[in-house]
């Protein structure tokens, strides 16, 4: 008889393995848009997700990192070989700090554990006009509060009205409207943007 | 109500870090970026009035705090159910925009998700899918 696993009981056992944690990576690898469609979404509309958690990253331990979420809540959060990092760009558990902002998904575990199958770090999505615009920055203006955008030649990526996406930021206009997704430089009011959405 | 093609984004709010700490807990007084709640251009007629989607011809029917509608990620097929926590997006400001995947499309910000639940059917990175949105 075939014996099914299905992905929470792998991750589970993956961390819980104690040599070598394998965790997502056991089952193989899955393009991202493919690895969120991978399992159905069971939770009811409205109510809080318990496989998803947000919050500062007060201390990282071996592969555990330690969350103080924004409403109270502590988080414990480990890390596998298989979660996928962004931190302004896809990158690997060594770049995470004390202090970044993270949003975390993944699978809980009995002892209230998350292991993570995808981990946000310091990511923001704002909508913002132009102030001004200077060499490599944008000067952003924030709900009535004032960012600073920083421009990454070579990463940063502009998306005018919809076309496809290009390194060239010069189209921007002051007074413009904005939609950007960056990383936000803990404790300040900047950011590095990795893309930003101009709209007509 | 029929399915309403579009574009699906995500916005903080509740209790947060960074930029998002000003957001506050939307029109409903509700939101926080954990629940699978979502926020909508039509949810009362002061937010249609600030969003307005018919500016770029899309018509989206009035439902108010608490009503709950599905988004399926047109790229994956992915679909989440969420509850309006909030009033958005401010559809009129990107009037046009079109996001693609293959031959997947969608036109004009017709729903914003909050973080848990647009990361159950996208990375957060992505920041803007066609989606699909219905009532059942």
């Amino acid at each position: 008889m075939a014996t099914t696993m299905d992905r929470r009981r792998l991750l589970s056992t993956a961390v819980l393995g104690g040599a070598g944690i394998a965790g997502a990576t056991a089952l193989g690898s899955l393009a991202p848009e493919a690895a969120f469609a991978a399992e159905p979404v069971k939770i009811e509309p409205g109510a809080p997700d318990p496989n998803f958690a947000e919050g500062r990253v007060t201390s990282i331990t071996g592969s555990v990192v330690l969350l103080a979420g924004s409403d109270g809540a502590l988080h414990r959060i480990q890390v596998t070989n298989g979660t996928s990092i962004w931190k302004f760009q896809p990158t690997t558990f060594d770049r995470l700090e004390k202090g970044d902002g993270m949003y975390v998904r993944g699978v809980r575990l009995p002892d209230g554990t998350l292991a993570a199958d995808s981990l946000w770090a310091n990511i923001v999505n704002l909508t913002a006009h132009i102030a001004s615009v200077g060499r490599n920055v944008l000067h952003l203006d924030h709900h009535g509060k004032r960012l600073i955008g920083h421009v990454v030649p070579g990463t940063t990526a502009a998306v005018y009205n919809g076309t496809p996406a290009i390194s060239d930021v010069s189209l921007l206009k002051v007074g413009g409207h904005v939609q950007v997704i960056g990383a936000w430089h803990p404790d300040t009011n900047e950011i590095s943007i990795a893309t930003v959405y101009a709209a007509n | 109500m029929a399915a309403v093609t579009g574009e699906v984004s995500w916005f903080c709010c509740g209790s947060a870090w960074g930029p998002c700490a000003s957001t506050g807990r939307g029109a409903c007084g509700t939101c926080t970026s954990g629940n699978f709640q979502h926020a909508w251009p039509n949810a009362s007629q002061a937010c249609l009035d600030i969003t307005r989607p018919h500016v770029c011809g899309t018509s989206l029917a009035r439902r108010t705090c608490g009503f709950v509608h599905y988004t399926t990620n047109l790229c994956n097929g992915a679909r989440v159910g969420t509850s309006i926590a909030d009033c958005g997006p401010q559809t009129d400001l990107f009037c046009g925009e079109r996001a693609c995947c293959g031959s997947s499309c969608g036109t004009n910000r017709i729903i914003d998700l909050t973080p848990a639940a647009y990361s159950a059917i996208a990375s957060l990175s992505t920041g803007l899918r066609p989606c699909s949105v219905d009532t059942v």
